[in-house]
């Protein structure tokens, strides 16, 4: 007898064969894109030639990649440092039981909603030295004589992009961790107070190591949606001045769609591709870890 | 005397969390009012906290026309979107969540995977393959590429909604004579339906806000949505940021209705879709 196809993947066939056609496929192509030499004039046809390892020992030797690299990193470890700290802060103050809580926590979930070309653009204002509020108000405080020049000069704007994607990435944080500290035992808290803990040993001794399955979540979810960065930077600096914002994103956009050198551009996409993979793998089996334990 | 306590106390967390988020949400306030105001205005110190001029002249004229044209084009690739996203991923998370298969853990798997690639690791693939198939310039690119976002996300929050709903009424449906489809839009439906307002509402959200895919598929400008609009803006007027604010605020107003009218669903479904 004939076995009979499962139905579950007739429903599960239109969106797995979108997925494969627009992102598997691509996929495999940017390998072999990376082993030719192809530019505008052999786009389309089939006369692109195979060079071996050529892209990639172009791509090592580049005085652009190890800058790239490392402002990624920055860019990655800066972000999710600073939205975890104000994230966590936040979670624990709106844990507190209030009325608004919820509400508020939610309402402030807006800022990850909003389009990054909009948030992107709405820093550089803020960020501007001649009209911006994040200049005007640290001068009518005193704390800078001068406006800074956040996004035009080299030591500074890597810390503007910064600054906006920590507004980006903050309410996530503060979610995600919210939800985890809802799920936590009562029971613990009540015979801390009784054997006389006090706030901070609780936090310590008990939050802390409760919390660190989902810290962890956090911190992973955060490096991934961080390291791949691209329309924050593309918008607010184009990865300058003087390819300070550089990242792999933008380097590899540039190779591809400035310089019409699709091999290289492919060679940088297929290691930003590797790194975010063992990152995601790592964090699927977290989570697979967890789901077993709980 | 504690119960006055307790009230005085939760009072008092209430103001701080209110002056926490004006705070936080003070730059889309900043947004909205400075696209109201003249040029001269923006420039003065100390700047203004709501407009002393108010003025509309963001909104009309050319750069009105320009702006609500390229609001239609937003719409069109963004709902599109999400209608191609509904139509394939609520079928994939209910069978993912209701049909034993060899092949489900490979498979969320997958989705999970695709879901954390970054567009630009896709992007000159799929450039390619436009061009070859004759489709860059038109809505159909963007399109596509932006259904990538919302897939794998959609199926992802929709399969824990899928699973919370009792098999049992839907096998009693089909005992009384209703068909598959009848069964599944007339018990499943109802009860995964804040899950498919969140992922149809955040799909289109993606879609929405996508810069990278029209601006690298698109070269017509009169095809370009508000996200690739306001990126050319920001070269094209420079300072004038009551021109770029007003392209901004426009751009947020989907975000807000959606927030608005799906917040608690938002908020549980952004999580259930986080952390399982």
């Amino acid at each position: 007898m004939k076995r009979k196809l499962n139905p579950g993947y007739i429903y599960i066939f239109p969106a797995v064969l979108i997925m494969v056609l627009l992102i598997g496929y691509p996929l495999i192509y940017n390998i072999s894109l990376s082993f030719k030499d192809v530019t505008l004039a052999n786009l389309a046809g089939n006369d692109q030639p195979f060079v071996g390892f050529q892209n990639y020992i172009e791509l090592f030797n580049h005085e652009l990649f190890p800058v790239a690299l490392k402002n990624t990193f920055l860019f990655t470890i800066g972000s999710i440092a600073f939205q975890f700290i104000i994230g966590f802060a936040l979670a624990l103050f709106f844990s507190m039981n209030f009325k608004l809580a919820n509400f508020l926590r939610g309402l402030m979930m807006v800022s990850w909603l909003v389009p990054l070309t909009v948030t992107a653009m709405l820093f550089q204002f803020l960020l501007s030295p001649s009209v911006g509020l994040l200049n005007h108000i640290p001068i009518y405080f005193g704390w800078i004589e001068e406006p800074i020049a956040w996004l035009s000069l080299p030591e500074y704007a890597m810390w503007g992009i910064i600054i906006t994607n920590i507004w980006i990435g903050v309410p996530f944080n503060m979610l995600l961790l919210a939800t985890g500290l809802n799920n936590l035992p009562k029971d613990v808290y009540e015979a801390a107070a009784i054997d006389g803990a006090t706030w901070i040993q609780r936090f310590r001794h008990i939050t802390l190591p409760l919390l660190k399955p989902v810290i962890m979540i956090v911190m992973m979810l955060g490096f991934i949606y961080t390291f791949k960065v691209f329309d924050l930077v593309y918008v607010m600096t184009g990865g300058g001045p003087a390819n300070s914002t550089q990242v792999l994103s933008t380097l590899s956009y540039q190779f591809s769609f400035q310089n019409f050198d699709f091999g290289l551009g492919a060679s940088v996409a297929n290691i930003l591709f590797v790194i975010l993979l063992i990152i995601s793998i790592i964090y699927i089996k977290m989570t697979d870890e967890d789901e077993v334990a709980s | 005397m504690k119960h006055t306590f307790i009230t005085k106390k939760s009072f008092w967390l209430n103001v701080i969390g209110v002056i926490i988020a004006l705070v936080y949400l003070f730059p889309i306030y900043w947004m909205v009012i400075t696209s109201f105001k003249t040029q001269s205005e923006i420039f003065q110190v100390p700047p203004t906290l709501f407009p002393k001029d108010f003025s509309l002249a963001s909104y009309t004229g050319q750069l009105g026309a320009q702006l609500f044209g390229m609001v239609g084009n937003s719409f069109i690739i963004a709902f599109s979107a999400m209608v191609i996203v509904l139509l394939t991923a609520v079928p994939a998370a209910y069978a993912l969540a209701r049909y034993r298969m060899k092949l489900t853990g490979i498979i969320m798997l997958f989705f999970l995977v695709t879901q954390m690639l970054p567009a630009t690791v896709v992007l000159a693939p799929l450039f390619i393959s436009f061009e070859q198939l004759n489709v860059l310039n038109t809505y159909i690119a963007p399109i596509l590429a932006t259904t990538t976002l919302g897939i794998p996300f959609s199926v992802l929050i929709l399969r824990p909604y899928f699973l919370s709903a009792p098999v049992a009424l839907e096998e009693a449906a089909l005992i009384d004579g209703a068909s598959k489809f009848r069964a599944f839009f007339t018990i499943i439906l109802p009860i995964v339906r804040p899950g498919i307002f969140v992922a149809g509402a955040i799909s289109f959200l993606f879609a929405w806000g996508d810069l990278i895919f029209s601006l690298t598929f698109i070269r017509d400008q009169s095809l370009w949505p508000l996200t690739a609009g306001m990126y050319n803006a920001i070269g094209q007027y420079g300072v004038q940021y009551n021109f770029l604010m007003a392209f901004a605020t426009i751009s947020v107003i989907p975000v807000v209705v959606i927030f608005l009218s799906l917040q608690q669903h938002l908020v549980k479904g952004l999580t259930a879709g986080s952390v399982k």
